[in-house]
């Protein structure tokens, strides 16, 4: 052989390695490579504004060391289902009842029951198994600000909107289906609807409800907040969770008003549960014992206006977020059937009803 | 010699080495986990489903959408072609002053891009952009949507993505044998002539390569149509991005993406064939740098100088007001009211207010870094190989190494997870998911389509007297291809380098689900800071990520092009002096 076919060979053979290397060589320094110590890892879609780093320092104070990982909802939920045979988190919060649902189902949760479930409505939670408990509520509310349109001119159903040329494109409707908060609209306006015979688990009324509802809206602008829409008139009503109210009056000098349904709006229940196949079993527990005691959720509560599901920690909230979601009824939504058809509402909405 | 031979391809163990590594990468790592998801997708009860054809074939949305990225695609494959040549003979080709002051400003898009740029553009000529009011004030009846639509997208697209033109069709440019250039003016050939009988056919294998670039960007695009499309022209990459996020739906995500993949790949066999056809001959084997031309025509020359300052204008506007935005409070920005009061550091101090800001910015670095390399290196050799033995079994190689261009990166990261969370034979029974080399071996597969295609290109113009002469005087084939080959190709291989570190940079998609906890990449910190109900200057925030994005793309361009543009200049200069 040449010598230099020799350098040829043993060049490629270097890459060869580097490769083969680079590919296996991280398997040693894994967090999740079932060490029953070590960082506890935490899923969480909840840790924006502030609050990731909030839970941490807190954690850290009570002696748990944490290491939080934020994913928006529905990417978050596809991962902890995408690596339930080998589980990287340990701990998971924050989802909606929908997605824990779903996460309930692939057995990519497990059961166990805090030390704080007598002080939780277990029903907000899963009452049937106990596989994950309820955290923090919120309601899912239609907007408009009464600086612009007085509490006389809003309807009083959401279904006004729609019905009707009146306000057609002039309420915001996000297309964003993707996303949590459009699917518990979407969900919301079907829960009416639910009928066995129908497509989906839904009566053709409940279908032309969605065409209508998106035919007469005008679609969300990506990257432009809906109050920004609001303050320069493009459209005058638009959905946002509740939390997201008080922050955005203040900046944008808004005086929201709320439509209230006598049927009542969604509600989601933020939720937490351990991941199955954890190998920090005791870790995660004392975790959930402690995040959902109510000292805990009322000092949280407090600090990010969220109106916790714990009625002891509930004192703590503020007043304006208690009497705000206070006022507003719940609406019956059938949780078990949105789980079971939640992803075919939104496929057949986005080949059919989107603009 | 160009040779199909078997025997003379086996001889080499270079290139069996080479040939096994491929072979070994492909199987591991884009046929078997993607494969796996696309048999659990189309046959979900062991039989072939056709439910996702017939959802789509009913759907008039998807319909829709699917034809107008199409339209876009094709539309982009020449508009983007006549900016890009444009703005690459007037940075490199004619003499035009100031070229060196254009080349930076046509040079802005490959430090930015996606959201970023969409609303940059929007922020200008949109509904309550700067032009519109300012046009609006003079006009009150003026249709405000003017700036919407397929028009819009077209335009901000066009614009967005002469990046690849600038790079690799500039460097292919350098290398025209200017000896051809006076021969043919020596023979009485006008400007014009010369361009279009020399120059544009000796750049040929590059604008083929480029164009299927443009085209594969005009097919995925995703931003630009969401943000200035509006009712009236959306496209189908959104889409697919809410499908293949429900595991009920994933069918259709994978079906289309596999429409928009199988029509890439057939714009790419047509080329391969159109560039099998021809025989090139762009490298200069004398060591003549190619020299500015003058326009002799005075009244081409001030219209060519006008065009090419406006552009210039259109390019960088949305990179300064980017840089400006980066320092106003949203309100003020989504109101589009700028006045003093309204400058800020707030943006700045929040993002550097986090906790460990700069370790995403580390993690995303070194992962970028490694991943280009790698790739790089890899495709150098594998792209040699491609070029020089054309057989059945190469050319099913090249093919299949183009899947990552078939599939949405969401899908080929599921895949991986799912694949490799047990023991796999094929990388010696390791777990890979919950590791940090996952993320890495995602990267590598997403940027090996585009190394591939334009290393290929790049060894297409090297001509092959040069291989004989090394060969003739002893040369060994790993000494030819070190000494004499990559340092021909070692130009677009540094640009290859940089723009797919520069695009890894920020990634979210592939990162989302193979991110190690303890290491979090840019793309997922990003995303967590302008996330969150109560976070109101998300905008803003996305602004100041920007331009520190943009500063370490701007360095990076720098390492590449700075020092051996400099390098070029000064060669000019001998010569023009000489």
């Amino acid at each position: 052989m040449h010598k230099r076919t020799i350098t040829a060979s043993s060049f490629a053979l270097v890459l060869l390695s580097t490769v083969i290397l680079t590919s296996c060589s991280a398997a040693t320094d894994t967090a999740a490579s079932g060490e029953a110590t070590g960082t506890l890892i935490v899923y969480t879609n909840s840790n924006s504004d502030g609050r990731g780093e909030w839970i941490t320092e807190q954690a850290d104070a009570a002696g748990l060391n944490i290491e939080i990982v934020g994913l928006g909802g529905a990417d978050l939920a596809n991962r902890i289902v995408a690596e339930k045979n080998n589980p990287v988190g340990d701990v998971v919060f924050g989802l909606n009842n929908m997605f824990f649902e779903t996460l309930k189902a692939e057995e990519a949760v497990s059961a166990y029951t805090p030390a704080w479930s007598s002080e939780v409505d277990s029903t907000a939670g899963d009452a049937a198994d106990g596989a994950f408990w309820p955290l923090v509520e919120q309601a899912i509310v239609t907007v408009y600000d009464t600086n612009t349109v007085s509490a006389a001119d809003a309807p009083t159903e959401i279904a006004d909107l729609w019905d009707g040329d009146q306000y057609t494109g002039n309420y915001e409707v996000n297309i964003a289906l993707g996303q949590a908060t459009p699917q518990l609209v979407l969900a919301g306006l079907l829960a009416p609807y639910a009928d066995e015979d129908g497509d989906l688990g839904i009566s053709d009324d409940g279908w032309d409800q969605v065409q209508a509802y998106f035919e007469h809206g005008s679609p969300a602008v990506e990257g432009t907040d809906l109050y920004a829409r609001l303050t320069r008139g493009e459209v005058d009503f638009g959905v946002i969770p509740s939390s997201g109210i008080t922050s955005r009056d203040a900046e944008y000098g808004t005086v929201t008003g709320v439509i209230s349904p006598e049927d009542g709006v969604p509600y989601v229940t933020e939720q937490i549960a351990v991941i199955n196949g954890t190998p920090r079993q005791d870790q995660a527990e004392e975790f959930i014992d402690w995040f959902g005691s109510s000292a805990v959720q009322g000092q949280f509560a407090a600090e990010f206006a969220a109106y916790p599901v714990n009625t002891e920690a509930r004192s703590q909230a503020l007043p304006a977020v208690v009497e705000l979601i206070e006022s507003l009824p719940k609406q019956d939504i059938d949780w078990a059937l949105t789980r079971e058809h939640i992803g075919e509402w939104v496929e057949k909405t986005e080949l059919e009803y989107l603009p | 010699m160009r040779t199909s031979s078997w025997r003379s391809m086996l001889r080499s163990p270079l290139v069996v080495i080479v040939a096994l590594v491929t072979v070994w990468f492909i199987a591991t790592f884009l046929i078997f986990p993607n494969a796996t998801l696309l048999i659990g997708t189309f046959f979900p009860d062991g039989q072939l489903s056709f439910r996702a054809f017939e959802k789509l074939a009913s759907s008039e949305r998807a319909m829709n959408s699917l034809w107008h990225s199409f339209l876009l695609a094709g539309t982009l494959a020449v508009t983007v072609n006549v900016v890009g040549i444009f703005i690459v003979l007037v940075t490199d080709y004619f003499a035009i002053r100031g070229a060196r002051v254009l080349w930076l400003g046509y040079a802005t898009t490959l430090i930015y891009g996606g959201i970023v740029l969409a609303a940059g553009y929007n922020f200008i000529y949109g509904r309550y952009g700067f032009v519109t009011n300012a046009v609006g004030n003079w006009f009150p009846d003026i249709d405000r949507d003017w700036f919407s639509g397929y028009f819009a997208v077209v335009v901000v697209m066009t614009l967005a993505t002469t990046t690849n033109h600038m790079l690799f069709l500039g460097s292919s440019l350098a290398k025209i044998d200017y000896q051809t250039i006076e021969a043919a003016r020596n023979m009485g050939a006008g400007t014009l002539r010369i361009l279009w009988r020399i120059v544009l056919p000796a750049l040929r294998p590059m604008i083929f390569a480029v164009t299927v670039l443009t085209f594969l960007t005009g097919l995925g695009a995703l931003t630009a149509p969401i943000v200035l499309g509006g009712t009236d022209f959306q496209t189908i990459a959104p889409m697919i991005l809410t499908f293949s996020k429900s595991s009920s739906s994933q069918d259709l995500a994978a079906l289309l993406a596999i429409i928009l993949g199988l029509a890439t790949i057939v714009l790419l066999a047509m080329m391969n064939r159109a560039e099998k056809s021809g025989v090139y001959f762009s490298v200069a084997k004398v060591a003549t740098p190619l020299q500015k031309q003058k326009i002799p025509n005075q009244v081409t020359n001030g219209v060519v100088h006008v065009l090419a300052y406006a552009l210039f204008v259109v390019y960088a506007t949305p990179v300064l007001l980017i840089v400006l935005f980066s320092f106003l409070d949203s309100t003020a920005i989504l109101r589009g009211m700028i006045t003093w009061d309204a400058l800020t550091l707030d943006n700045y101090a929040t993002v550097f207010g986090t906790p460990s800001v700069l370790r995403p910015f580390v993690v995303s670095v070194v992962y970028s870094a490694l991943a280009s390399a790698i790739v790089v290196i890899g495709m150098l050799f594998v792209a040699r190989v491609l070029q020089k033995y054309r057989n059945p079994v190469t050319g099913l190689l090249e093919y299949l190494l183009h899947i990552p261009w078939i599939l949405p990166t969401i899908l080929i990261a599921l895949a991986l997870v799912m694949t490799f969370d047990r023991p796999q034979a094929l990388v010696g029974g390791q777990v890979l998911t919950g590791t940090t080399s996952l993320l890495l071996v995602a990267y590598i597969i997403v940027k090996i389509p585009f190394t591939l295609r334009l290393l290929k290109a790049a060894f297409a113009s090297v001509p092959e007297s040069l291989e004989d002469a090394a060969r003739i005087l002893g040369a060994g084939s790993m000494f030819t291809l070190r000494k004499v080959l990559f340092p021909l190709v070692i130009p677009t291989a540094a640009a290859i380098t940089a723009l797919n570190f520069n695009s890894l940079l920020d990634d979210y998609d592939a990162a989302v689900f193979l991110y190690h906890p303890l290491y979090q990449p840019l793309g997922i910190a990003i995303k967590a800071s302008t996330e969150g109900e109560n976070n109101l200057d998300s905008m803003s925030i996305t602004f100041v990520y920007t331009v520190l994005l943009m500063i370490i793309m701007g360095l990076a361009m720098y390492l590449v092009y700075g020092r051996s543009g400099a390098a070029t200049r000064r060669a000019r200069r001998r010569a023009s002096r000489g």
